[in-house]
């Protein structure tokens, strides 16, 4: 019998294989340690004036990316933003996972009436403009940041039910699934423990996907100045620095490119588990 | 005079990321005009691989030919261009496969199907094809053939696709034949239908055929000669009498042995081969059939028999059978 | 009484292109101890009906007995009963099994359902895979480390757990090669001997069910079309289908095969959905009279205690 080696271990070696995601995951990895270590490496409250306002990158050496109209630390409020907007695109990632995977896997393994009522609902979510439904999902609950991060997930959430569904239709035949039933078993017992794992692995590929998409979202509502005020998260950086886009770009730009790279990197992630989990593209 | 197929010590070696598999080691075959060989073996013995190989459509990567020769009327098909293979591929050596729904084009018409074949070589022009797709259905048998010309695949049962799919195989008269598993999807009472079909048009045109298999009721149908395969390489080969008669090879017997025959007296207990057919990454050293095997040697489990001829037109790679 | 009892059953399923009556009307019994051998081509309803012997499937009408008891009716508890008395083993052994459950998981899930405590499960899954020929150690592998026949003993494993009484096979060893199946058809006959479990042994290959049934039963396009002793079957069928059938199931033995007389059944099998009327078999049958075209022949008694549903038996 062939000898085949640890999934697990298998798993790392398929995902490093593609080295775009690998260097998507070092960069996040970077990003997500700047974002722990924020309160360590800058001390000081980043919204503090420190300096004279409008200083370019380079020209002072206290502020390598430079100060804006205020006079603030750009790179202390990146480090920071850093944490608000990772911390906003996880949690609404995972808001529309778990909305998404409950509703997809219920619709798909009961089928029938209950997949028809919740597909038709899913629908007309999507034919709503998810900005708009974002923006005014925020301006009905007010402007926190637990009200964005559940404003994103209600709009992101269909897309991952679709995903779950269609794993779920394609498992609830398979004979695995049919054995247990002749045994017996529980319809809970069989979507949370013989269903779910199988259908996990297109969802996790699909919900790093979301976690990008999430960070745009926000960047948005921020720059579009309905974010939380209370937080200095990357789109709201953005947003600030609008005014004096003509003068000084750069206070605009330094943040989107903070914005760019994470959104990339986190499509590289995607990719690369994608590679990892899907077992079609398995011994190549 | 050169037989139709003439197969020398053709090997073709899987590269993957596991290491290098041989999945062809050194096979030799000669199919006559008229005749039936039939290459049996369980699944991962290299008989498909084989039959792929011969016909030039290995997927590369991960499979390469690296080594042999494939006459086909006398000429070496291995080291040809592809812009050849395509003018000789369905012209003068054609291919049945095992599953007749995906080897059709499911969004084209049965009678475009075959009538690209027969104009890509050739064969007719534009105005004439209709004509002798009609002729060539006739001839496999299909049922209200004029009907079925303007069907869909997907309009048609498993056994018409088969039937299908043996047309455009056929549609050039080529002098060889190879048939990987042409039955093994359908139901019993289409199969013999399809073997007929198979037999007659071979008898018809006198072609060479390769009837891959892993199926002894249907080499017994329909081989002449038959040609075992494990791991790779040619364990035995016989004509089909004389290999049902006294099966010489271990492996022979033991798959024989397994095979249940309706109406013989009822057995107790198969005779079945213990283990299973090893991976080809992890072959045992010598030959791959030892740990299996009930007449193993010390000899066998380091050493790897060669082919020796036991009668006039049998071979077998074996020392207990050479020690007698 | 008999361990099985079937009372005209039937299964519908509503498809997009209409009703499709896959099983229409099937009586037949199982006693203890017995092989019943099901055999029939693709379609034919012999899965179907397996299904719902172990209500994977719904009836749309007859009866299904299992040990006295009509199974539709029943619920909770003593459907968990019937359900430890009748268990299956599957054609796939690459779908029978969650791939992300160790064999140890799966092979213990009927018991943990039945509500056995852990370490007793985990006990009875080593003595359970020491019976059907694996190692001890396979508990903590998963389905992709087995070879096809290996993944096949531990959906035997699976079934044997609750010591059934009664074992629905549903082509177990049409996926496995040669010699492979083999190792399983003697297995299975192995636990029979020990165990006294009694099979409904399903497939479409002749010579596997020759060797292991004591008594077949023929399908037919949803319908019981002839059923007997094995040899009766072999040596005298009286269906024309069976006849047919047996025609065409190829025969390793190279003089027999040419020796001999054989008519190859004609045409294909027809749609399930548009059923010809009369006898289900009038459309392909060579012997095929008027009366066949509208009146559906019922099973009835043959001279060698067979049964056969034929207008000309």
């Amino acid at each position: 019998m062939a000898r085949i080696e640890i999934p697990r271990f298998e798993f790392v070696a398929r995902f490093a294989r593609n080295r775009g995601a690998l260097v998507g995951a070092v960069l996040i990895f970077l990003v997500a340690l700047t974002a722990v270590l924020a309160p360590v490496l800058f001390p000081t409250d980043p919204l503090r004036i420190v300096g004279a306002p409008e200083l370019w990158p380079g020209e002072d050496p206290d502020f390598p990316l430079g100060t804006d109209s205020l006079g603030r630390d750009i790179l202390s409020m990146i480090v920071h933003g850093a944490r608000a907007t990772l911390l906003i695109g996880l949690c609404a990632s995972a808001v529309a996972t778990l909305i998404g995977v409950t509703i997809g896997a219920i619709a798909g393994y009961f089928g029938g009436w209950v997949d028809e009522i919740v597909m038709r609902t899913a629908e007309l979510f999507q034919t709503i403009p998810n900005l708009i439904f974002v923006l005014t999902i925020v301006v009905i609950l007010g402007s926190t940041l637990a009200n964005i991060v559940i404003a994103i997930g209600i709009v992101s959430w269909t897309s991952i039910a679709r995903m779950t569904r269609a794993e779920f239709l394609a498992l609830r035949d398979r004979e695995f699934v049919q054995a247990c039933r002749a045994m017996g078993m529980g319809n809970g017992g069989i979507i949370l423990g013989e269903i779910l794992p199988n259908a996990l692995p297109p969802v996790i590929v699909l919900s790093s996907l979301v976690v990008a998409g999430a960070i745009l979202f926000e960047s948005a509502v921020s720059f579009l100045g309905l974010g939380d005020p209370n937080v200095a998260s990357w789109g709201r950086l953005v947003g600030d620095g609008r005014q004096l886009i003509r003068s000084s770009w750069y206070i605009c730009a330094i943040p989107g490119v903070a914005i760019m790279v994470t959104v990339l990197c986190l499509n590289l992630i995607g990719d690369g588990l994608n590679d990892a989990l899907n077992p079609k593209l398995r011994d190549r | 005079m050169t037989l139709p197929l003439e197969v020398t010590d053709l090997s073709t070696t899987l590269f993957t990321r596991r290491g290098e598999m041989k999945a062809v080691d050194g096979l030799s075959l000669a199919v006559d005009a008229g005749e039936t060989v039939a290459l049996v073996g369980e699944s991962g013995c290299g008989k498909s691989l084989s039959a792929l190989s011969i016909m030039r459509l290995l997927p590369d990567p991960p499979a390469r030919i690296v080594g042999g020769a494939v006459a086909l009327n006398g000429r070496d098909l291995v080291t040809l261009p592809e812009e050849v293979m395509l003018a000789i591929r369905g012209k003068e050596i054609g291919m049945i496969f095992q599953d007749p729904m995906s080897s059709l084009n499911p969004v084209t018409t049965v009678e475009k199907q075959i009538a690209e074949v027969l104009m890509a070589h050739g064969e007719l022009g534009r105005g004439q094809a209709r004509a002798r797709v009609h002729e060539l259905l006739e001839l496999v048998g299909m049922p209200d053939a004029a009907r079925r010309l303007d069907a869909y695949p997907h309009q048609l049962s498993g056994g018409m696709c088969q039937r299908v799919m043996i047309a455009m195989a056929i549609a050039c008269s080529p002098s060889v034949l190879i048939a990987d598993e042409p039955t093994t999807a359908l139901d019993v009472t289409v199969q013999a239908q399809v073997l007929a079909l198979l037999k007659r048009l071979q008898a018809d045109a006198g072609m060479a055929m390769i009837f891959i298999t892993h199926d002894l009721g249907v080499v017994a149908e329909t081989a002449d000669r038959v040609v075992v395969m494990y791991a790779g390489r040619k364990v035995e080969e016989a004509s089909v009498d004389a290999l049902f008669e006294t099966p010489l090879h271990p492996y022979t017997v033991g798959l024989i042995g397994a095979t249940p025959v309706p109406g013989a007296a009822r057995a107790d207990r198969l005779a079945d081969i213990p283990g299973m057919v090893p991976p080809l990454n992890a072959l045992p050293q010598g030959c791959a059939f030892a740990p299996r095997c009930a007449r193993v040697m010390e000899r066998c489990r380091h050493e790897r028999p060669a082919l020796t001829r036991p009668a006039p037109d049998r071979l077998v790679a074996c020392f207990a059978v050479e020690q007698g | 009484m008999s361990l099985l009892a079937l009372d005209d059953v039937h299964v519908h399923f509503a498809t997009a292109g209409g009703l499709v009556r896959a099983v229409n009307g099937v009586s037949l019994e199982l006693a203890v101890g017995e092989t019943l051998g099901l055999v029939g081509e693709s379609g034919c309803g012999k899965s179907t009906l397996g299904k719902a012997i172990v209500k994977l499937v719904p009836i749309a009408g007859g009866a299904i007995v299992v040990d006295g008891v009509d199974i539709a009716p029943l619920k909770g508890e003593r459907l968990g009963e019937m359900r430890r008395k009748v268990q299956m083993i599957f054609q796939d052994p690459y779908g029978s099994l969650n791939p992300r459950s160790t064999v140890g998981r799966s092979v213990a899930q009927p018991l943990l359902v039945a509500g056995w405590k852990k370490d007793a499960a985990a006990e009875r899954v080593d003595t359970l895979l020491g019976w059907v020929g694996l190692p001890v150690d396979a508990k903590q592998r998963y389905p992709h480390e087995f070879s096809g026949g290996q993944r096949q003993r531990i959906g035997i494993a699976r079934a044997l757990a609750l010591s059934p009484r009664l074992i629905i096979c549903d082509e177990p060893v049409s996926a496995l090669d040669v010699s492979v199946r083999a190792q399983v058809i003697n297995l299975l006959e192995d636990l029979k001997s020990e165990f006294g479990v009694s099979y409904l042994f399903i497939s479409h290959d002749l010579s596997v069910v020759e060797h292991i049934a004591d008594r077949v039963a023929v399908m037919y396009l949803g319908t019981l079309v002839e059923i007997g002793g094995r040899d009766q079957i072999w040596r005298n069928p009286q269906h024309p289908y069976t006849k047919a059938l047996l025609a065409a199931a190829p025969v390793a033995d190279p003089k027999a095969a040419r020796a001999r007389q054989r008519t190859i059944l004609q045409g294909e099998l027809p749609s399930p959905i548009d059923p010809p009327p009369g006898c289900p078999f009038q459309s392909r049958c060579p012997i095929a009279e008027a009366r066949c075209r509208h009146d559906k022949p019922a099973l009835r008694a043959t001279a060698d205690g067979g049964l056969a549903a034929c207008h000309f038996v």
